[in-house]
Formats: C-alpha cells, sequence, structure tokens
C-alpha cells in the first residue's frame, strides 16, 4: 500500500501545516521595498526638503506603532518618564528590533542642553544607496529619522529628529548621525523631576 | 459582570466604547467612563509614592460608584483603558490578566496602516476579539 513504512506525505499541497516561520525579514526584499519607496516620493515632489520631510512622515508612522508594539511585547508595561530611559530605549530596544544590532553609540551633544546623538556606522537603510552628487546633503536616514521622532512623540518627548553624514577620516563612507533636539517643555519636564 | 470597556486617548479623546449590558443605559455609564478619567489624571500627575509607582501601567481600582468598580490601565503613549464592572469579588490578578489581553488585542488594531492614530478604532476584528475577551472573563470569574 501507498505509504506503508514512510514519511506521510502530503498528496495535496494544502494540507502540509504550516510553518512559524522565521521572525526576520530578508535584507533584500527590505532594501527593494524602500527604493521604491524614494523612487515614488521622488516623481511626487519638486524639492528635496519635500522629499525628506514626506520620508520622515512616513518613519513618524512607523515608530507609533513600534512603540506600542515593543512597550507591550518586550518591556513589561512599563512607562518611561526620564529622558535617558528614553534614550535608552531608543538606542538599544528599539534599534535591536528593527535592525538587528544596538546603535553604535549614544552622546550627548556639546554645545546645547538639549541636543543628543545616536550614530551608525552605516544605517542599514542607506545600505545600498548613493547619493547623487546634485542632491547636496540629502540623507535617506530620514526615515529613521522619522521613526526616532515618532517613538519619541508617542512617549510623551516631543523633539525635531535628523539625520546627518559625518564625514570620518580614514573611512571611506561617513558615518551617519541622528540628532535630537528636544522641545524646551521636556527639559523643564526634567528639570522638575530631578 | 463586565458592562463596559473603553479606550481613550491623549488628550481624552474617546477612541472606543463597548457596553456589554441589554439595559439601555449607555449614557450612564459612559458617564461614568468619563468621570473615571479625572481619577487617572490625578493619580498620574500626584503619585502617592514617588519611584516604584511612578511607572506602573495598572493603575488598579479608581474607584467604586454605587453598584459599579472602575479599573484604570495606562499605556506607554497615554492612552487609557477604563473598565466598568458590577462584580463584588473581582480577583485583582483576573483584572491585570483582562488588560494585558486588551492590550494585545489594541496594539494588533494600531499596528493597522490605514488606522489613523487619534481616530476612533473601526476595526471588526478588535471589536470581536474584545467582546471574546469579556466572554471569557466573565465565564472565569463566575467560575
Amino acid at each position: 500500500m501507498i505509504g506503508v513504512g514512510k514519511i506521510k506525505q502530503y498528496t495535496n499541497v494544502l494540507e502540509k501545516p504550516i510553518s512559524k516561520g522565521k521572525q526576520e525579514v530578508s535584507l533584500s526584499a527590505f532594501a527593494f521595498l524602500f527604493s521604491e519607496l524614494v523612487q515614488y516620493n521622488q516623481t511626487h515632489v519638486d524639492n528635496i526638503s519635500e522629499l525628506e520631510r514626506r520620508l520622515e512622515d512616513a518613519g513618524y508612522a512607523v515608530g507609533a506603532r513600534v512603540l506600542e508594539l515593543l512597550c507591550h511585547r518586550e518591556k513589561g508595561n512599563r512607562r518611561e518618564t526620564r529622558l535617558l530611559g528614553i534614550l535608552s530605549f531608543v538606542h538599544s530596544t528599539v534599534w535591536k528590533v528593527l535592525f538587528g544590532k544596538v546603535a553604535d553609540s549614544l552622546e550627548k551633544g556639546t554645545e546645547h542642553e538639549d541636543e543628543y546623538m545616536i550614530s551608525e556606522k552605516e544605517l542599514l537603510v542607506n545600505r545600498f544607496i548613493s547619493i547623487p552628487k546634485d542632491m547636496g546633503t540629502f540623507n535617506c536616514g530620514a526615515f529613521v529619522a522619522g521613526i526616532v521622532r515618532g517613538v519619541l512623540d508617542g512617549a510623551g518627548f516631543p523633539a525635531v529628529v535628523t539625520a546627518h553624514f559625518v564625514p570620518m577620516e580614514g573611512q571611506q563612507r561617513p558615518r551617519t548621525t541622528i540628532l535630537i533636539k528636544f522641545a524646551e517643555e521636556v527639559l523643564q519636564r526634567e528639570a522638575r523631576l530631578g | 459582570m463586565i458592562v463596559c470597556v473603553a479606550v481613550v486617548g491623549q488628550q481624552n479623546n474617546p477612541l472606543y466604547i463597548q457596553s456589554f449590558t441589554e439595559a439601555e443605559d449607555d449614557l450612564k455609564l459612559h458617564h461614568i467612563v468619563h468621570c473615571s478619567l479625572d481619577v487617572v489624571d490625578e493619580r498620574v500627575n500626584n503619585p502617592k509614592r514617588s519611584g516604584s509607582t511612578l511607572n506602573e501601567t495598572f493603575l488598579g481600582l479608581l474607584y467604586p460608584t454605587e453598584n459599579y468598580k472602575v479599573y484604570g490601565y495606562l499605556t506607554n503613549t497615554k492612552v487609557k483603558f477604563i473598565l466598568v464592572t458590577t462584580d463584588l469579588d473581582v480577583r485583582d490578578a483576573d483584572v491585570r490578566n483582562f488588560f494585558r489581553r486588551f492590550h494585545s488585542a489594541y496594539v494588533d488594531a494600531v499596528s493597522n496602516p490605514f488606522h489613523v492614530p487619534g481616530k476612533k478604532i473601526t476595526s471588526r476584528t478588535f471589536a470581536e476579539r474584545v467582546s471574546n475577551i469579556v466572554k471569557s472573563f466573565r465565564l472565569s470569574s463566575s467560575g
């Protein structure tokens, strides 16, 4: 008889049990999707700052949802009320879930009290992108800046977040820095909490 | 027995209100939910014991009225879940469990890319999941 003494073969592919699947998405699929996102926005705008703003808005929506999801899943339902707390949350947990590793470094700005910087040797979204010379200082990391802004805004820390290239000596590709500038009320609240 | 659950947004705007009784006093339940928002704000802004309870999400029993008990829960994005129940001997652990599952359903509803944050939650899946959670709570607490 067919099937006796052998492993069970499914005659119909529809009867196979669905596998749980991996928790990761392939890098090439994401890079393809992101390049399509950038190209789509490029055909709809007239100038660079508009393009940057659109990418940032797209990231903002992602950030708001990521915050809800991560707080429920990973952090055991604790709320962040301190500045350093939310920054280290973004720097480690959010980065780990989105990009598979923690960010390279988190620094406090020296000129102003309200500036913080997260830097990364090479942002995952920028890995397959090279900016043409006539686009000036445009950085597709504006998408990641939007994600960070979405997370901070949702948690109650309004901020202006931008992405910049910082040329490093001895390396061909410049380092990317996400600059976070908190609003005035955040600093006042932080000072009040002591 | 749970009579009403509500999700209230950051600016105290209602995102989802659902009552589970057959009686027609929906308006009274909405009014109770609205009054409990004040208690939530008071708890958040003036913590009785600063430190351990400053970041807790489960706020506990907000206030008991004549025949209802109101429980509150605050998420990381200042979104509040309010639960109105008529049970007199409901256990703390049951309510925490309920809020955990409710939070799960809420996160799934918000992850929808077509959901605009700040607008009402219109997903039917969310409504079904909430009514399932309420039903299982009813069965577990009466057993």
